[in-house]
Protein backbone atom coordinates (compact mmCIF):
# COMPACT_ATOMS: atom_id res chain seq x y z
CA UNK A 1 0.00 0.00 0.00
CA UNK A 2 1.46 3.52 -0.59
CA UNK A 3 1.95 5.43 2.41
CA UNK A 4 0.67 8.82 0.60
CA UNK A 5 -1.17 8.86 -3.27
CA UNK A 6 -3.26 11.79 -4.82
CA UNK A 7 -5.70 11.62 -7.81
CA UNK A 8 -5.84 14.87 -9.98
CA UNK A 9 -4.77 16.82 -6.77
CA UNK A 10 -5.48 20.10 -8.02
CA UNK A 11 -5.04 23.32 -5.67
CA UNK A 12 -5.18 27.11 -6.88
CA UNK A 13 -4.85 30.94 -5.26
CA UNK A 14 -6.78 33.21 -7.18
CA UNK A 15 -4.68 32.84 -10.01
CA UNK A 16 -2.31 30.56 -8.96
CA UNK A 17 -1.95 27.04 -9.69
CA UNK A 18 -0.06 25.33 -6.94
CA UNK A 19 -1.04 21.41 -7.49
CA UNK A 20 -2.21 21.18 -10.94
CA UNK A 21 -3.82 17.47 -11.19
CA UNK A 22 -0.99 16.03 -9.42
CA UNK A 23 -0.98 11.96 -9.43
CA UNK A 24 1.68 10.32 -7.74
CA UNK A 25 1.76 7.20 -5.34
CA UNK A 26 4.59 6.99 -3.31
CA UNK A 27 6.05 3.67 -1.59
CA UNK A 28 6.57 3.06 2.04
CA UNK A 29 9.99 2.23 3.47
CA UNK A 30 13.65 4.67 2.51
CA UNK A 31 13.74 8.25 2.50
CA UNK A 32 12.07 9.78 -0.24
CA UNK A 33 12.45 13.16 -1.56
CA UNK A 34 10.06 15.15 -2.85
CA UNK A 35 11.91 18.00 -4.64
CA UNK A 36 11.67 20.89 -6.77
CA UNK A 37 12.45 24.77 -7.71
CA UNK A 38 11.29 27.24 -5.17
CA UNK A 39 7.37 27.85 -6.11
CA UNK A 40 6.85 24.33 -7.12
CA UNK A 41 3.96 23.39 -5.18
CA UNK A 42 6.33 21.15 -2.41
CA UNK A 43 4.93 23.41 0.53
CA UNK A 44 1.31 23.03 -0.74
CA UNK A 45 1.32 19.43 -1.47
CA UNK A 46 2.68 19.09 2.21
CA UNK A 47 -0.10 20.88 3.63
CA UNK A 48 -2.90 19.78 2.06
CA UNK A 49 -1.84 16.46 2.76
CA UNK A 50 -1.58 17.06 6.47
CA UNK A 51 -4.68 18.97 6.53
CA UNK A 52 -3.76 22.57 6.73
CA UNK A 53 -5.05 23.72 3.52
CA UNK A 54 -8.44 22.24 1.47
CA UNK A 55 -7.64 21.31 -2.01
CA UNK A 56 -9.15 22.85 -4.40
CA UNK A 57 -10.24 19.38 -6.72
CA UNK A 58 -8.74 16.31 -6.59
CA UNK A 59 -7.98 13.52 -3.84
CA UNK A 60 -5.41 12.07 -1.68
CA UNK A 61 -4.84 9.25 0.84
CA UNK A 62 -2.27 9.25 3.96
CA UNK A 63 -1.77 6.02 4.84
CA UNK A 64 -4.65 4.83 3.16
CA UNK A 65 -7.03 7.58 5.16
CA UNK A 66 -8.67 10.02 3.24
CA UNK A 67 -7.30 13.47 3.39
CA UNK A 68 -10.93 14.93 4.24
CA UNK A 69 -10.53 13.29 7.85
CA UNK A 70 -7.06 14.09 9.03
CA UNK A 71 -7.52 13.08 12.35
CA UNK A 72 -7.59 9.66 11.40
CA UNK A 73 -3.93 10.20 10.76
CA UNK A 74 -2.58 12.56 12.45
CA UNK A 75 -0.90 10.90 15.38
CA UNK A 76 0.93 8.15 12.80
CA UNK A 77 2.50 11.19 10.96
CA UNK A 78 5.79 13.26 12.28
CA UNK A 79 5.40 16.58 10.50
CA UNK A 80 8.26 19.67 10.05
CA UNK A 81 6.67 22.60 8.02
CA UNK A 82 8.84 24.65 6.92
CA UNK A 83 10.91 26.00 9.50
CA UNK A 84 10.47 24.65 13.17
CA UNK A 85 7.98 26.58 15.19
CA UNK A 86 8.67 26.89 19.00
CA UNK A 87 7.76 29.46 22.00
CA UNK A 88 11.22 30.87 22.14
CA UNK A 89 10.57 31.75 25.76
CA UNK A 90 10.33 28.06 26.71
CA UNK A 91 12.49 25.63 26.97
CA UNK A 92 12.48 22.82 24.68
CA UNK A 93 11.40 20.25 26.78
CA UNK A 94 8.53 22.85 27.99
CA UNK A 95 7.67 23.53 24.04
CA UNK A 96 7.64 19.52 23.40
CA UNK A 97 5.59 18.51 26.70
CA UNK A 98 3.24 21.00 25.51
CA UNK A 99 3.04 19.04 22.13
CA UNK A 100 3.10 15.78 24.19
CA UNK A 101 0.25 16.79 26.09
CA UNK A 102 -1.69 17.59 22.52
CA UNK A 103 -1.15 14.16 20.94
CA UNK A 104 -1.41 12.77 24.13
CA UNK A 105 1.96 11.26 24.39
CA UNK A 106 3.67 9.58 27.85
CA UNK A 107 5.98 12.23 28.77
CA UNK A 108 8.84 9.63 28.85
CA UNK A 109 8.45 9.87 25.24
CA UNK A 110 10.34 13.32 25.65
CA UNK A 111 13.01 12.23 27.03
CA UNK A 112 13.18 9.34 24.15
CA UNK A 113 13.31 11.99 21.45
CA UNK A 114 15.44 14.46 23.13
CA UNK A 115 18.20 11.59 23.23
CA UNK A 116 17.34 10.72 19.78
CA UNK A 117 18.22 14.56 18.51
CA UNK A 118 20.70 14.43 20.74
CA UNK A 119 19.32 17.63 22.58
CA UNK A 120 19.54 15.82 26.14
CA UNK A 121 21.62 18.03 28.21
CA UNK A 122 20.70 21.32 26.73
CA UNK A 123 16.46 20.93 26.98
CA UNK A 124 15.99 23.11 29.85
CA UNK A 125 17.28 26.21 27.52
CA UNK A 126 14.66 28.53 26.19
CA UNK A 127 14.36 27.95 22.76
CA UNK A 128 15.60 31.37 21.63
CA UNK A 129 18.95 30.59 22.42
CA UNK A 130 19.29 27.88 20.57
CA UNK A 131 20.97 27.76 17.36
CA UNK A 132 18.86 27.31 13.77
CA UNK A 133 20.72 23.39 13.49
CA UNK A 134 19.50 22.67 17.58
CA UNK A 135 15.95 24.37 16.41
CA UNK A 136 16.00 22.07 13.46
CA UNK A 137 16.40 18.75 15.44
CA UNK A 138 13.81 20.13 17.88
CA UNK A 139 11.87 20.34 15.06
CA UNK A 140 12.52 16.58 14.21
CA UNK A 141 12.50 15.18 17.89
CA UNK A 142 8.27 17.21 17.63
CA UNK A 143 8.17 15.47 14.47
CA UNK A 144 9.07 12.13 16.49
CA UNK A 145 7.11 12.27 19.13
CA UNK A 146 4.02 10.08 18.26
CA UNK A 147 7.25 7.49 17.15
CA UNK A 148 5.44 7.64 13.87
CA UNK A 149 5.18 5.71 10.43
CA UNK A 150 5.61 8.34 8.42
CA UNK A 151 7.66 11.71 8.89
CA UNK A 152 7.16 14.40 6.27
CA UNK A 153 9.76 16.80 6.63
CA UNK A 154 9.58 20.33 4.46
CA UNK A 155 13.17 21.33 4.36
CA UNK A 156 14.60 20.50 7.28
CA UNK A 157 18.20 21.31 6.14
CA UNK A 158 17.44 24.80 5.24
CA UNK A 159 19.69 27.34 6.54
CA UNK A 160 22.44 24.71 8.00
CA UNK A 161 25.90 25.15 7.59
CA UNK A 162 27.45 21.84 6.06
CA UNK A 163 27.98 19.75 9.26
CA UNK A 164 25.03 20.58 10.19
CA UNK A 165 22.88 19.05 6.74
CA UNK A 166 25.48 16.09 7.19
CA UNK A 167 24.26 15.42 10.84
CA UNK A 168 20.71 15.75 9.50
CA UNK A 169 21.35 13.54 6.83
CA UNK A 170 22.66 10.93 9.05
CA UNK A 171 19.80 11.00 11.85
CA UNK A 172 17.16 11.05 8.69
CA UNK A 173 19.31 7.69 7.40
CA UNK A 174 19.11 5.97 10.79
CA UNK A 175 14.99 6.88 10.64
CA UNK A 176 14.61 5.38 8.01
CA UNK A 177 16.86 2.47 8.76
CA UNK A 178 14.18 2.10 12.10
CA UNK A 179 11.56 0.93 9.33
CA UNK A 180 9.67 4.65 9.39
CA UNK A 181 9.22 6.16 5.56
CA UNK A 182 10.96 9.80 5.48
CA UNK A 183 9.65 12.16 2.97
CA UNK A 184 11.82 14.98 2.82
CA UNK A 185 11.53 18.31 0.53
CA UNK A 186 13.89 20.39 -0.84
CA UNK A 187 14.97 22.47 -3.79
CA UNK A 188 17.97 21.12 -4.15
CA UNK A 189 18.20 17.46 -5.28
CA UNK A 190 21.79 17.36 -4.49
CA UNK A 191 20.92 17.57 -0.89
CA UNK A 192 19.21 13.98 -1.22
CA UNK A 193 20.65 12.34 -3.89
CA UNK A 194 22.89 10.67 -1.20
CA UNK A 195 19.71 9.16 0.81
CA UNK A 196 16.96 9.42 -1.19
CA UNK A 197 15.62 5.49 -2.16
CA UNK A 198 12.84 7.08 -4.00
CA UNK A 199 12.54 10.67 -5.85
CA UNK A 200 9.64 12.42 -6.67
CA UNK A 201 10.20 15.75 -8.54
CA UNK A 202 7.35 18.01 -9.42
CA UNK A 203 7.61 21.64 -11.19
CA UNK A 204 4.34 24.20 -11.05
CA UNK A 205 2.75 21.61 -9.29
CA UNK A 206 3.25 19.07 -12.12
CA UNK A 207 4.63 15.42 -11.42
CA UNK A 208 7.65 15.60 -13.88
CA UNK A 209 9.23 12.11 -12.29
CA UNK A 210 8.49 9.53 -9.91
CA UNK A 211 10.50 6.72 -9.21
CA UNK A 212 13.49 5.01 -7.22
CA UNK A 213 16.49 6.94 -7.76
CA UNK A 214 18.05 4.19 -9.22
CA UNK A 215 15.99 5.08 -12.09
CA UNK A 216 16.69 8.45 -12.62
CA UNK A 217 20.18 7.54 -12.31
CA UNK A 218 19.85 5.81 -15.61
CA UNK A 219 18.79 8.33 -17.16
CA UNK A 220 22.08 10.25 -16.93
CA UNK A 221 24.05 9.41 -19.64
CA UNK A 222 27.90 10.12 -21.22
CA UNK A 223 28.46 13.06 -22.97
CA UNK A 224 31.78 14.06 -24.88
CA UNK A 225 32.85 17.48 -24.59
CA UNK A 226 35.39 18.67 -27.12
CA UNK A 227 36.30 21.69 -28.67
CA UNK A 228 38.34 22.61 -32.08
CA UNK A 229 41.75 24.24 -32.54
CA UNK A 230 40.67 26.79 -34.52
CA UNK A 231 36.63 28.06 -33.00
CA UNK A 232 35.55 28.54 -37.04
CA UNK A 233 35.49 25.12 -37.50
CA UNK A 234 33.12 24.55 -34.62
CA UNK A 235 29.87 24.88 -37.09
CA UNK A 236 31.09 22.49 -39.56
CA UNK A 237 32.32 20.05 -37.06
CA UNK A 238 28.98 19.97 -35.43
CA UNK A 239 27.65 19.72 -39.22
CA UNK A 240 29.82 16.82 -39.76
CA UNK A 241 28.84 14.87 -36.68
CA UNK A 242 25.30 15.23 -37.00
CA UNK A 243 25.38 14.02 -40.51
CA UNK A 244 27.33 10.84 -38.55
CA UNK A 245 24.15 10.45 -36.30
CA UNK A 246 25.14 12.52 -33.37
CA UNK A 247 23.40 15.12 -31.15
CA UNK A 248 25.63 18.34 -30.90
CA UNK A 249 24.98 21.16 -29.01
CA UNK A 250 27.21 24.24 -27.86
CA UNK A 251 28.78 24.87 -24.45
CA UNK A 252 30.41 27.81 -22.72
CA UNK A 253 33.91 26.13 -23.80
CA UNK A 254 33.36 24.12 -27.01
CA UNK A 255 30.90 21.61 -28.18
CA UNK A 256 28.83 18.78 -26.25
CA UNK A 257 28.17 15.47 -28.23
CA UNK A 258 25.94 12.34 -27.37
CA UNK A 259 25.11 9.48 -29.16
CA UNK A 260 25.93 5.46 -28.97
CA UNK A 261 30.15 6.04 -29.62
CA UNK A 262 32.93 7.35 -28.06
CA UNK A 263 35.64 9.76 -27.93
CA UNK A 264 37.54 7.73 -30.49
CA UNK A 265 34.47 8.34 -32.80
CA UNK A 266 34.63 12.10 -32.57
CA UNK A 267 38.32 12.07 -32.67
CA UNK A 268 37.99 10.10 -36.31
CA UNK A 269 35.07 12.49 -37.46
CA UNK A 270 36.83 15.61 -36.92
CA UNK A 271 39.93 13.90 -38.44
CA UNK A 272 37.90 12.83 -41.48
CA UNK A 273 36.57 16.96 -41.51
CA UNK A 274 40.25 18.10 -41.89
CA UNK A 275 39.73 19.60 -38.51
CA UNK A 276 42.42 19.51 -35.51
CA UNK A 277 40.64 19.12 -31.82
CA UNK A 278 42.77 20.98 -29.20
CA UNK A 279 40.18 19.05 -26.20
CA UNK A 280 38.64 15.90 -25.79
CA UNK A 281 37.28 13.87 -23.24
CA UNK A 282 33.92 11.99 -22.20
CA UNK A 283 32.19 13.02 -19.13
CA UNK A 284 29.27 11.67 -16.86
CA UNK A 285 26.38 13.57 -16.54
CA UNK A 286 25.47 14.92 -13.03
CA UNK A 287 22.13 14.35 -11.71
CA UNK A 288 21.85 18.02 -11.14
CA UNK A 289 22.31 18.88 -14.69
CA UNK A 290 19.39 16.06 -15.48
CA UNK A 291 17.49 17.91 -12.61
CA UNK A 292 18.18 21.26 -13.87
CA UNK A 293 16.88 19.93 -17.13
CA UNK A 294 13.18 18.89 -15.87
CA UNK A 295 12.43 21.82 -13.93
CA UNK A 296 14.17 24.73 -15.30
CA UNK A 297 18.03 26.22 -14.85
CA UNK A 298 17.03 29.66 -13.53
CA UNK A 299 14.08 31.86 -11.45
CA UNK A 300 13.74 33.42 -14.79
CA UNK A 301 13.68 30.54 -16.82
CA UNK A 302 10.79 29.14 -14.71
CA UNK A 303 9.14 32.25 -14.76
CA UNK A 304 9.13 32.28 -18.30
CA UNK A 305 7.97 28.43 -17.83
CA UNK A 306 5.00 29.41 -15.85
CA UNK A 307 3.94 32.24 -17.80
CA UNK A 308 3.64 30.13 -20.96
CA UNK A 309 2.13 27.52 -19.38
CA UNK A 310 -0.25 29.58 -18.32
CA UNK A 311 -0.92 31.71 -22.04
CA UNK A 312 -1.63 27.93 -23.02
CA UNK A 313 -3.34 27.33 -20.61
CA UNK A 314 -5.61 29.90 -21.23
CA UNK B 1 -10.06 17.60 24.74
CA UNK B 2 -8.49 17.45 28.06
CA UNK B 3 -5.11 16.57 26.38
CA UNK B 4 -5.79 19.88 24.55
CA UNK B 5 -6.29 22.36 27.77
CA UNK B 6 -3.01 20.62 29.03
CA UNK B 7 -1.14 21.25 26.44
CA UNK B 8 -2.55 25.36 26.28
CA UNK B 9 -1.50 25.35 29.92
CA UNK B 10 1.79 24.20 29.29
CA UNK B 11 2.82 26.85 27.08
CA UNK B 12 0.48 29.51 28.75
CA UNK B 13 3.52 28.53 31.75
CA UNK B 14 5.43 31.58 30.63
CA UNK B 15 6.45 32.91 33.52
CA UNK B 16 7.74 36.54 31.97
CA UNK B 17 4.52 36.92 30.79
CA UNK B 18 2.52 35.57 33.47
CA UNK B 19 4.20 38.16 35.60
CA UNK B 20 3.41 41.13 33.44
CA UNK B 21 -0.01 39.85 32.93
CA UNK B 22 -0.34 39.80 37.00
CA UNK B 23 1.72 42.07 37.51
CA UNK B 24 -0.52 44.72 35.75
CA UNK B 25 -3.43 43.59 37.48
CA UNK B 26 -2.14 44.12 40.93
CA UNK B 27 -0.74 47.43 39.48
CA UNK B 28 -4.08 48.47 38.57
CA UNK B 29 -5.72 47.39 41.74
CA UNK B 30 -3.50 49.76 43.84
CA UNK B 31 -3.43 52.68 41.24
CA UNK B 32 -7.24 52.76 41.16
CA UNK B 33 -7.64 53.01 45.22
CA UNK B 34 -4.98 55.51 45.61
CA UNK B 35 -7.24 57.64 42.46
CA UNK B 36 -10.37 56.59 43.49
CA UNK B 37 -9.25 57.92 47.34
CA UNK B 38 -8.38 61.08 46.15
CA UNK B 39 -11.22 61.95 43.04
CA UNK B 40 -14.04 60.51 44.85
CA UNK B 41 -12.51 61.86 48.03
CA UNK B 42 -12.70 65.40 47.34
CA UNK B 43 -15.03 65.24 44.68
CA UNK B 44 -17.73 63.43 46.60
CA UNK B 45 -19.23 62.12 43.60
CA UNK B 46 -18.66 59.57 40.73
CA UNK B 47 -19.60 59.65 37.11
CA UNK B 48 -16.25 61.83 36.37
CA UNK B 49 -15.94 61.73 32.90
CA UNK B 50 -12.44 59.22 32.65
CA UNK B 51 -11.69 56.99 29.80
CA UNK B 52 -12.23 53.92 30.83
CA UNK B 53 -12.88 54.08 34.45
CA UNK B 54 -15.95 54.42 36.46
CA UNK B 55 -15.52 55.96 39.88
CA UNK B 56 -18.42 55.35 42.47
CA UNK B 57 -19.86 57.97 44.73
CA UNK B 58 -19.15 58.89 48.02
CA UNK B 59 -21.85 56.55 48.69
CA UNK B 60 -21.14 53.70 47.33
CA UNK B 61 -17.64 53.57 48.56
CA UNK B 62 -19.13 54.07 52.02
CA UNK B 63 -21.62 50.86 51.54
CA UNK B 64 -19.70 47.52 52.86
CA UNK B 65 -19.33 46.89 48.94
CA UNK B 66 -16.93 50.03 48.68
CA UNK B 67 -13.92 47.98 49.93
CA UNK B 68 -14.19 46.33 46.89
CA UNK B 69 -15.19 49.37 44.88
CA UNK B 70 -11.68 49.58 43.07
CA UNK B 71 -12.65 46.16 41.24
CA UNK B 72 -15.44 47.05 39.02
CA UNK B 73 -14.42 50.82 38.76
CA UNK B 74 -10.96 49.94 36.88
CA UNK B 75 -13.00 46.86 35.77
CA UNK B 76 -12.34 48.27 32.30
CA UNK B 77 -8.88 48.83 32.01
CA UNK B 78 -8.23 45.04 33.92
CA UNK B 79 -10.77 43.91 30.56
CA UNK B 80 -7.78 45.96 28.34
CA UNK B 81 -4.88 43.89 29.95
CA UNK B 82 -7.14 40.74 30.04
CA UNK B 83 -8.04 41.09 26.00
CA UNK B 84 -4.79 41.83 25.66
CA UNK B 85 -2.79 38.96 26.78
CA UNK B 86 -5.67 36.67 25.28
CA UNK B 87 -4.75 38.15 22.01
CA UNK B 88 -0.86 37.56 22.87
CA UNK B 89 -1.14 33.86 23.60
CA UNK B 90 -3.31 33.39 20.45
CA UNK B 91 -1.48 35.13 17.67
CA UNK B 92 1.48 34.06 19.45
CA UNK B 93 0.60 30.73 17.79
CA UNK B 94 0.34 32.25 14.02
CA UNK B 95 3.75 34.47 14.72
CA UNK B 96 5.72 31.24 15.75
CA UNK B 97 4.09 29.08 13.52
CA UNK B 98 3.14 27.07 16.06
CA UNK B 99 -0.37 26.74 14.63
CA UNK B 100 0.90 24.31 11.64
CA UNK B 101 2.13 21.96 14.13
CA UNK B 102 -0.92 22.07 16.33
CA UNK B 103 -3.64 22.01 13.45
CA UNK B 104 -1.17 18.88 11.94
CA UNK B 105 -1.54 16.86 15.54
CA UNK B 106 -5.22 17.91 16.30
CA UNK B 107 -6.90 18.52 12.55
CA UNK B 108 -10.75 18.78 15.28
CA UNK B 109 -9.43 22.64 14.84
CA UNK B 110 -12.77 23.60 17.27
CA UNK B 111 -11.16 21.38 19.77
CA UNK B 112 -8.18 23.79 19.59
CA UNK B 113 -9.90 26.56 20.04
CA UNK B 114 -12.07 25.01 23.40
CA UNK B 115 -8.89 24.11 24.89
CA UNK B 116 -7.38 27.51 24.43
CA UNK B 117 -10.52 28.89 26.27
CA UNK B 118 -10.72 26.77 29.08
CA UNK B 119 -6.92 27.36 29.77
CA UNK B 120 -7.44 30.56 29.38
CA UNK B 121 -10.31 31.07 31.22
CA UNK B 122 -8.10 29.57 34.61
CA UNK B 123 -5.61 31.79 34.03
CA UNK B 124 -7.61 34.48 33.79
CA UNK B 125 -9.22 33.12 37.63
CA UNK B 126 -6.15 33.26 38.48
CA UNK B 127 -5.43 36.81 37.48
CA UNK B 128 -8.52 38.12 38.89
CA UNK B 129 -7.68 36.70 41.93
CA UNK B 130 -4.69 38.27 42.04
CA UNK B 131 -6.71 42.05 40.72
CA UNK B 132 -8.59 41.09 44.21
CA UNK B 133 -5.91 41.24 46.94
CA UNK B 134 -4.16 43.65 45.40
CA UNK B 135 -6.88 45.80 45.86
CA UNK B 136 -7.90 44.36 49.37
CA UNK B 137 -4.11 45.31 50.41
CA UNK B 138 -5.00 48.86 48.55
CA UNK B 139 -7.97 48.97 49.82
CA UNK B 140 -7.09 51.12 52.89
CA UNK B 141 -5.32 53.71 50.83
CA UNK B 142 -9.18 55.19 50.18
CA UNK B 143 -10.00 55.01 54.32
CA UNK B 144 -7.13 57.15 54.98
CA UNK B 145 -8.52 59.74 52.52
CA UNK B 146 -11.37 60.83 54.98
CA UNK B 147 -13.92 58.22 53.46
CA UNK B 148 -15.93 56.09 56.29
CA UNK B 149 -14.79 52.42 55.84
CA UNK B 150 -16.94 51.61 58.70
CA UNK B 151 -19.40 49.33 56.70
CA UNK B 152 -16.84 47.39 55.31
CA UNK B 153 -15.98 44.45 57.79
CA UNK B 154 -20.18 43.57 56.96
CA UNK B 155 -20.37 40.09 54.95
CA UNK B 156 -17.35 40.70 54.07
CA UNK B 157 -17.04 37.33 52.59
CA UNK B 158 -19.98 36.94 50.43
CA UNK B 159 -19.23 40.83 49.18
CA UNK B 160 -15.50 39.27 48.18
CA UNK B 161 -16.49 36.79 46.58
CA UNK B 162 -19.24 38.83 44.25
CA UNK B 163 -16.91 41.21 43.56
CA UNK B 164 -14.31 38.42 42.18
CA UNK B 165 -17.01 36.65 40.30
CA UNK B 166 -18.52 40.25 38.50
CA UNK B 167 -15.35 40.68 37.80
CA UNK B 168 -14.35 37.73 36.49
CA UNK B 169 -17.33 37.51 34.42
CA UNK B 170 -16.42 40.83 32.60
CA UNK B 171 -13.16 39.51 32.15
CA UNK B 172 -13.92 36.33 30.57
CA UNK B 173 -16.06 38.25 28.32
CA UNK B 174 -12.95 40.99 27.59
CA UNK B 175 -10.83 37.83 27.15
CA UNK B 176 -13.15 36.13 24.27
CA UNK B 177 -13.22 39.75 22.06
CA UNK B 178 -9.43 39.57 22.13
CA UNK B 179 -9.13 35.86 21.51
CA UNK B 180 -11.52 36.44 18.84
CA UNK B 181 -9.28 39.79 17.37
CA UNK B 182 -6.69 37.70 17.24
CA UNK B 183 -7.94 34.34 15.55
CA UNK B 184 -8.99 36.77 12.79
CA UNK B 185 -6.24 39.05 12.44
CA UNK B 186 -3.31 36.98 13.47
CA UNK B 187 -2.11 39.64 15.35
CA UNK B 188 -1.70 40.60 18.85
CA UNK B 189 -1.36 44.37 17.92
CA UNK B 190 -4.36 45.04 16.26
CA UNK B 191 -6.17 42.97 18.84
CA UNK B 192 -4.77 45.02 21.65
CA UNK B 193 -4.98 48.54 19.46
CA UNK B 194 -8.86 47.80 18.26
CA UNK B 195 -9.52 46.89 22.32
CA UNK B 196 -7.82 50.02 23.88
CA UNK B 197 -8.62 52.20 21.05
CA UNK B 198 -12.20 51.42 21.21
CA UNK B 199 -12.22 51.69 25.12
CA UNK B 200 -9.97 54.81 25.49
CA UNK B 201 -10.99 56.76 22.69
CA UNK B 202 -14.72 55.50 20.76
CA UNK B 203 -16.46 54.48 22.99
CA UNK B 204 -15.58 58.31 25.29
CA UNK B 205 -16.07 59.91 22.08
CA UNK B 206 -19.70 58.17 21.90
CA UNK B 207 -20.55 58.71 25.56
CA UNK B 208 -20.29 62.74 24.80
CA UNK B 209 -22.43 62.36 21.85
CA UNK B 210 -25.98 62.92 22.03
CA UNK B 211 -28.83 60.45 21.49
CA UNK B 212 -26.24 57.28 21.95
CA UNK B 213 -27.37 54.51 24.42
CA UNK B 214 -24.30 54.83 25.94
CA UNK B 215 -25.19 52.64 28.95
CA UNK B 216 -25.36 49.88 26.10
CA UNK B 217 -22.16 50.49 24.61
CA UNK B 218 -19.26 47.39 24.93
CA UNK B 219 -17.12 49.44 28.08
CA UNK B 220 -20.38 50.39 30.21
CA UNK B 221 -21.96 46.82 29.38
CA UNK B 222 -18.52 44.78 30.91
CA UNK B 223 -18.66 47.57 33.20
CA UNK B 224 -21.88 47.08 34.75
CA UNK B 225 -20.98 43.18 35.04
CA UNK B 226 -18.02 43.69 36.65
CA UNK B 227 -19.94 46.56 39.10
CA UNK B 228 -22.95 43.58 39.43
CA UNK B 229 -25.57 46.33 37.97
CA UNK B 230 -25.79 49.54 37.71
CA UNK B 231 -28.50 52.10 38.16
CA UNK B 232 -29.50 52.20 34.25
CA UNK B 233 -28.73 48.45 33.55
CA UNK B 234 -29.11 45.72 35.63
CA UNK B 235 -26.79 42.75 36.17
CA UNK B 236 -28.75 40.13 34.39
CA UNK B 237 -29.33 42.56 31.39
CA UNK B 238 -25.49 43.19 31.45
CA UNK B 239 -24.92 39.67 31.84
CA UNK B 240 -27.29 38.61 28.78
CA UNK B 241 -25.58 41.20 26.68
CA UNK B 242 -22.06 40.01 27.63
CA UNK B 243 -23.09 36.33 27.18
CA UNK B 244 -23.88 37.49 23.48
CA UNK B 245 -20.63 38.90 23.16
CA UNK B 246 -18.89 35.75 24.13
CA UNK B 247 -21.32 33.69 21.74
CA UNK B 248 -20.94 36.07 18.75
CA UNK B 249 -16.79 36.17 19.62
CA UNK B 250 -16.52 32.75 19.63
CA UNK B 251 -18.33 32.24 16.56
CA UNK B 252 -16.58 34.24 14.64
CA UNK B 253 -13.15 32.57 16.03
CA UNK B 254 -14.35 29.43 15.33
CA UNK B 255 -15.68 29.75 11.73
CA UNK B 256 -12.18 30.91 10.53
CA UNK B 257 -10.52 29.15 12.56
CA UNK B 258 -11.98 25.74 10.81
CA UNK B 259 -12.49 27.60 7.73
CA UNK B 260 -9.45 29.38 6.62
CA UNK B 261 -6.29 27.52 5.19
CA UNK B 262 -3.36 27.20 7.55
CA UNK B 263 -0.95 28.99 5.14
CA UNK B 264 1.47 30.50 7.43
Amino acid sequence: MAVIATRSLTRRFGNITALDRLTVELPPGGVIGLVGPNGSGKSTLIRTLLGLIRPTSGEADVLGHPIAQPKRYASSVGTMIESPAFIGGLSARANLTSLAHLHGTPMARVDEVLGQVGLLGRDREPVRRFSLGMKQRLGIAVALLTDPDLLILDEPTNGLDPAGIVEIRELLRRLAHDGRTVVVSSHLLSELEAICTYLVIIRFGELVFAGPMTELLARTGAHIDFAPERPEDADPLADALRAAGWQVQSTDSGLRATGTGRAADVNRAATAAGITLARLGEAQDSLEELFLEMTGRTDGELAAGRATGRREAD
Amino acid sequence: MLHVVRSELTRLGQLRTLLVWFGLMAVFAFMINAVMASVVGQAGAGGLPTPGVAFPTRQELEAPSGVMAGLSAASNMFGIVTLSLWAWFTAQDYSSGLIRLLVAAEPRRWRLLAGKGAALLLVTAVATTVAAAANLMAAPIVGASGISTAAWGTDAASVVAAAWAHLYLSQVVWGVLGLAIAVVSRSAVVAVAIGAGYVLLVESMLKMANGVPSDWLLGSTLNAIASGGTASVSFSAALALGAAYVIVGLMLAGIVLTRRDVTD
